[in-house]
């Protein structure tokens, strides 16, 4: 990078940041889409920011001996006690690295997703989304795709992945939450 | 004398000849001289007795003339005349009795002196009748006896019968040294016989011992000759040809001459290119230690720019550690604009308006994420361009380690290479003197072989005078063959 290219670049924050404070107030989140790029196993995906309640990074988890091997522990989150469970896991292709990146779901029980990588904050307009027609839950955790620069990523349902777990765990499935 | 030289049978021959002439001349002397005493003797009693004879005839008649003379005059002086004839004739008696040997003659001679000493003394009373008598008719008188004419036929008759048998023995004498001269000469010519029956013998035996001896001798030395002008026509023509080998050897040693100087030539170029190259060799011995000096002091730069390398290196670790502090102040910041977003989407109006500067400090974090992770990038680029040069400049220590080793092995070996030149330089020294000295006796075989070739054209030139002289030997061998008689052989 040459010292003109930071020139240009600086400039251009510069203008960023100010163009910022003379923008008007934005429209309500109901036609944009606030979504989290990131990684699990080495695949992308996203997920709705709508249904996190929070994002952490590099959480000591507390691993609970047990049969799932999705569940890597629990760990502490603002009092409460979070089971976590690998999101790659889930999604049926597990890597022995050890995800750094949690993700905590909205609704109850608690649950807490461990990914890999988060590659990015995006807000795209919901018309974008490739949503599925009848909008009934299936047995997968994903619904529907989003495409994003580097290409188009399937979204993570995060109230399906709490009725997989429940599966897993031997709970009765369903689903409390507004998709 | 089969034995003897034909000089002895020569010298033998001659004094044998040389003695029989000495006899025969000793025996003419010796004849001659009896022949001469002889004749002298007759000669003598010839001359002496015979002439004294006759005197004795002469003076008696003088002393008859004078006595008469002295009858007729009765002068004194005829007396003394007289007196003085009759002791002359008496000396001649007594001169005659030592001469006459015969003696018969000596008593004819005693005979004569008897007559006349018997006619003396019938003389003087004659005498002294004279002086008494003055008258010459008295003479008569004188003689009146008559004695004294007798007496005086008397010794007129001895003297000559003296004087007969006198010229009878100077006769006698005469026939017998005729008859001695006679002898003599018989002798020498019998002895002259003898000497020429002597020489011719001497004469036929040396001519037998030359032809036989001589002539053989020349006969061998003819042959002799001819083997001998044989050898040096061979000789000559050996001589020939080594004068034609030696000028061959000559011509060729010439160029062998040539060659070697041309050889020291080449030597001395060889030793002069040689001390040029040692002289080389030195000025790149100090070349070498100057090449020397500036590959320590590259060594010496590449270490420091190693260190300085390394140092960057840390210094890059530590912005890079700085890089990761701001990476990480970003991904905090931007975890917390997340956690704001979602808070603030549930917290109506205010959570929007909340949300939109959440919004932005994300937007921020993400910018500083991104400019970190290029800082990191470029850090990263500047540790791997650390350490590539790090790695590239130990390399080029190492080369230049490996190339100062292989340096000091090729100046280890520029400095053999040195002492061989030096060594190569005493070589060609010593080939050159070497080569000098090979010339210099190669000029002085060729000045023996010229002599060599000279004496041996000399040699061929006596070879043919010797031929000739032998040619010239050989006929003289048949020319004296001739002369000896034995003839050509």
């Amino acid at each position: 990078m040459s010292p003109a290219e930071v020139t240009d670049s600086l400039a251009t924050l510069r203008a960023d940041f100010d163009r910022s404070f003379a923008e008007p107030a934005r429209q309500h989140d109901a036609e944009y889409a606030e979504l989290l790029a990131i990684r699990a196993g080495g695949r992308p995906y996203a997920l709705r920011l709508s249904q996190a309640s929070g994002v952490h990074s590099d959480r000591p988890v507390t691993p609970l001996p047990g049969p799932q091997a999705a569940l890597l522990g629990v760990a502490g989150f603002s009092g409460s006690i979070v089971p976590v469970y690998d999101l790659a896991a889930l999604l049926g292709h597990p890597v022995p690295d050890r995800p750094r990146w949690l993700v905590l779901a909205t609704g109850t029980p608690p649950l807490a997703l461990a990914f890999h990588d988060l590659d990015g904050h995006v807000r795209v307009p919901t018309s974008i989304i490739v949503g599925e027609t009848d909008g009934s839950s299936g047995p997968g955790v994903l619904r529907g795709m989003v495409p994003l620069p580097g290409g188009t990523r399937p979204i993570v349902d995060l109230p399906s992945a709490r009725a997989v777990v429940h599966q897993l765990t031997g709970h009765i499935t369903y689903n409390t939450e507004e998709r | 004398m089969a034995k003897r030289t034909f000089g002895s049978k020569l010298w033998f021959g001659f004094g044998l000849t040389v003695a029989l002439t000495l006899v025969m001349g000793a025996a003419s002397v010796i004849a001659l001289s009896v022949v001469v005493d002889a004749k002298d003797d007759t000669i003598r009693e010839a001359v002496e007795d015979l002439v004294s004879a006759e005197h004795l005839t002469t003076k008696a008649e003088s002393r008859i003339s004078d006595y008469r003379a002295f009858i007729l005059s009765g002068k004194q002086e005829y007396l003394d005349l007289t007196n003085n004839d009759r002791e002359q004739f008496l000396a001649l008696v007594v001169r005659l009795r030592g001469t006459l040997t015969n003696p018969g003659s000596l008593a004819l001679l005693e005979a004569v002196s008897a007559a006349e000493a018997k006619h003396a003394a019938a003389l003087v009373p004659v005498i002294e009748a004279r002086k008494t008598i003055t008258d010459l008719r008295n003479t008569s008188q004188l003689n009146s006896t008559g004695v004294v004419g007798p007496l005086r036929k008397a010794m007129q008759e001895a003297i000559a019968a003296l004087t007969a048998k006198v010229r009878a023995d100077v006769e006698a004498a005469r026939r017998d040294s005729s008859a001695r001269a006679t002898q003599a000469i018989v002798l020498i010519v019998i002895l002259g016989l003898a000497a020429m029956a002597c020489g011719s013998y001497i004469a036929w035996r040396l001519n037998r011992d030359l032809r036989r001896e001589v002539g053989a001798a020349v006969g061998h030395i003819q042959s002799s000759s001819a083997q001998l002008e044989a050898a040096a026509a061979q000789q000559a023509s050996g001589g020939r040809d080594q004068a034609s080998a030696m000028s061959e050897i000559t011509t060729t040693i010439s160029e062998l001459l040539i060659t070697s100087r041309q050889i020291a030539d080449s030597a001395q170029r060889v030793s002069k290119i040689a001390e040029d190259t040692a002289d080389a060799a030195q000025t790149g011995d100090t070349t070498i230690d100057q090449t020397k000096a500036s590959i320590a002091a590259i060594r010496s730069q590449v270490d420091q720019i190693v260190q300085h390398m390394l140092a960057l290196g840390e210094k890059s670790q530590q912005i890079g550690g700085v890089v990761d502090l701001v990476s990480e102040l970003a991904e905090q910041t931007n975890i917390l604009a997340i956690n704001a977003t979602i808070e603030a989407s549930g917290a109506g109006e205010w959570g929007r308006r909340f949300a939109v500067v959440a919004e932005e400090i994300r937007k921020l974090a993400d910018r500083t994420a991104g400019s970190a992770k290029e800082i990191r990038t470029l850090i990263d680029d500047v540790r791997g361009a650390v350490n590539t040069t790090v790695m590239a400049t130990e390399i080029g220590a190492k080369s230049v380690d490996a190339g100062s080793r292989q340096f000091d092995d090729a100046t280890s070996s520029f400095r053999r290479i040195a002492q061989l030149v030096a060594t190569t330089n005493d070589a060609t020294r010593e080939i050159e003197l070497s080569t000098k000295q090979q010339t210099t006796a190669v000029e002085q075989v060729n000045v023996a072989a010229s002599d060599t070739a000279r004496v041996t054209r000399e040699t061929e030139a006596s070879a043919v005078q010797t031929k000739q002289t032998a040619a010239h030997l050989s006929s003289l061998s048949g020319d004296l063959l001739d002369l000896v008689g034995t003839g050509r052989r």
